[in-house]
């Protein structure tokens, strides 16, 4: 355990090396926070409610999302899990008595509270230079519910970006191609842009079956109050379920990879 | 001329490159494509839920979106490289490009085309083609006009990706600049005039996205007038010669570190 406390420790100093970098991460985000703002609020310009959203609730959403995507999908480079298998790096964690996916599973988390940090801040100065109208009606078996799904959640989507990034085992100069196809559908499906509530019945139900918005749009829903009851029991299961799924699949291909790695490049 | 074979041979070199993984390029079009299947499918949903947006219909909506990926893609296609410059900045090598008696812009800029983006691009051009003349019956010489603002378009792209390579070489963060500039061109998707002021004017006339994105689609439907036709090139020629000396200015202060 205290080895795993001094790789946080580190990876918490590393992260204000490139402080350039770190602030510029955060604009980006910032950034996107702000399209989708102006996005919905150009929209609503046309009409009070659109899909059953209220100008207050949409915007309650979308900074939600930030915290969320905070929370969840905030990384470090994890592009380097590629790079270190192809370029045969991995071999230097190997041979040292820590856990490889341990040893990720903690830079990330270190990741992570940096960034929850940043968003809160932002969220904060967000809405008092825009002080939209917001919806907050949660309770407290909405939060413990929205703690409970963050913490399925977070390994969850760890496991998934393992899963593209072990590719490399395989096919060593491009670690990039699946987690591109991965990124598309979380900004797509998961619902950074838009509430899934806006998918028709049929649609809300087929991505209920994807690991997407487990990530950013059910977190969200029931922070909000949106999910309650059997309903928020469902989801957290479902949830659960998908990062047992993942588990299962990150673990297997670990292991396959590990057999054909050649620590090619040392 | 010969900066034009120099270019060739980069370009044939950098196809050759990407070919050597069909697998994964294709991987990446079918993300592109998805992508712009799935956004497609959400302006309609979304058109659904409000009667019009911006006073633009469905159909000038989706032929907005769909010029949007027109241009998106051109630059992708033919500024590819900018993505990795970084290394070329930190290790030092961009020694071994200044050195060259070539333009060192034709390699960073135009070095490393991009087969994938060009895959694509093909098929948006068709797409756009076909959707303009079944949706929108415009005259032909309207076509003429919007493929131009297209051009126009690509040159103000390429004064972007220029600034992002001067303040590449300033202070290195290259990655995550270029991906601020994709952040902010993903605003167009939709129609400038969708956003509210102060944002519309700031992104039509201090940072010229709107010119880039929106005005080709609007001379096509009829909604530009000459003198923003006008203002649109002549912005673009400015922007180009800022980003060039900006370029040469930055590259005054490039310490070939690590090399």
């Amino acid at each position: 355990m205290r080895r795993y406390l001094a790789v946080f420790l580190i990876d918490w100093q590393n992260q204000f090396v490139y402080r350039l970098n770190f602030l510029l991460w955060r604009l980006r985000n910032i950034l996107r926070l702000l399209m989708t703002f102006f996005l919905w609020k150009g929209i609503y310009q046309t009409g009070s409610a659109v899909f059953g959203f209220s100008q207050p609730q949409m915007f309650s959403y979308i900074l939600l999302v930030l915290l969320v995507q905070s929370i969840i999908l905030s990384a470090p480079s994890a592009d380097n899990i590629g790079g270190e298998i192809g370029s045969g790096d991995l071999s230097n964690y190997l041979v040292k008595p820590i856990s490889y996916l341990k040893y990720w599973f903690v830079r990330d988390l270190s990741s992570k509270l940096l960034n929850v940090i940043c968003a809160l801040i932002e969220i904060f100065l967000l809405w008092l230079i825009f002080r939209p109208e917001l919806v907050l009606n949660f309770s407290v078996s909405s939060l413990i519910g929205f703690l409970l799904i963050c913490l399925v959640s977070v390994p969850a989507y760890y496991f998934l970006s393992l899963l593209t990034r072990f590719v490399s085992f395989w096919n060593p100069e491009n670690t990039w191609g699946l987690s591109f196809l991965i990124i598309i559908f979380i900004e797509t499906l998961a619902g950074s842009i838009f509430p899934l509530d806006i998918l028709p019945a049929w649609g809300k139900l087929a991505v209920q079956f994807t690991p997407f918005p487990y990530l950013i749009y059910y977190p969200a829903a029931i922070f909000l109050g949106k999910i309650t009851g059997f309903y928020l029991l469902r989801i957290l299961l479902q949830a659960f379920i998908w990062m047992l799924i993942l588990f299962f699949f990150a673990r297997l291909v670990w292991i396959k990879g590990l057999r054909v790695y050649g620590a090619e490049g040392k | 001329m010969k900066n034009f074979r120099v270019w060739y041979l980069y370009s044939i070199n950098s196809f050759q490159r990407t070919l050597t993984n069909r697998f994964i390029t294709l991987v990446f079009v079918v993300s592109k494509f998805i992508r712009i299947a799935i956004f497609l499918f959400f302006l309609n949903l979304l058109l659904q839920g409000v009667s019009s947006l911006a006073g633009y219909t469905r159909e000038q909506i989706i032929f907005f979106y769909l010029s949007f990926n027109l241009i998106d893609t051109g630059s992708q296609f033919l500024f590819r490289n900018v993505y990795s410059f970084r290394p070329l900045i930190v290790s030092g090598d961009l020694d071994l490009i200044l050195l060259k008696p070539i333009n060192p812009l034709i390699r960073v800029l135009l070095g490393g085309m991009d087969i994938m983006d060009g895959i694509m691009l093909l098929i948006i051009l068709a797409v756009v083609v076909y959707f303009g003349i079944t949706s929108l019956s415009v005259p032909v010489f309207f076509w003429l006009g919007y493929f131009l603002l297209i051009i126009n378009s690509i040159f103000i792209s390429a004064a972007f990706h220029i600034f992002v390579l001067g303040f590449g070489v300033v202070t290195t963060s290259v990655d995550h600049l270029i991906l601020i500039y994709r952040d902010l061109t993903s605003l167009m998707r939709i129609p400038v005039d969708v956003y509210i002021e102060p944002l519309r004017s700031l992104l039509t006339f201090v940072i010229p996205l709107g010119v880039m994105y929106t005005f080709p689609p609007k001379f096509l439907i009829g909604l530009l007038s000459w003198q923003l036709i006008v203002l649109s090139f002549i912005l673009s020629v400015v922007f180009v010669l800022i980003s060039l000396v900006f370029w040469s200015r930055c590259l005054r202060s490039y310490q070939s570190a690590s090399s």
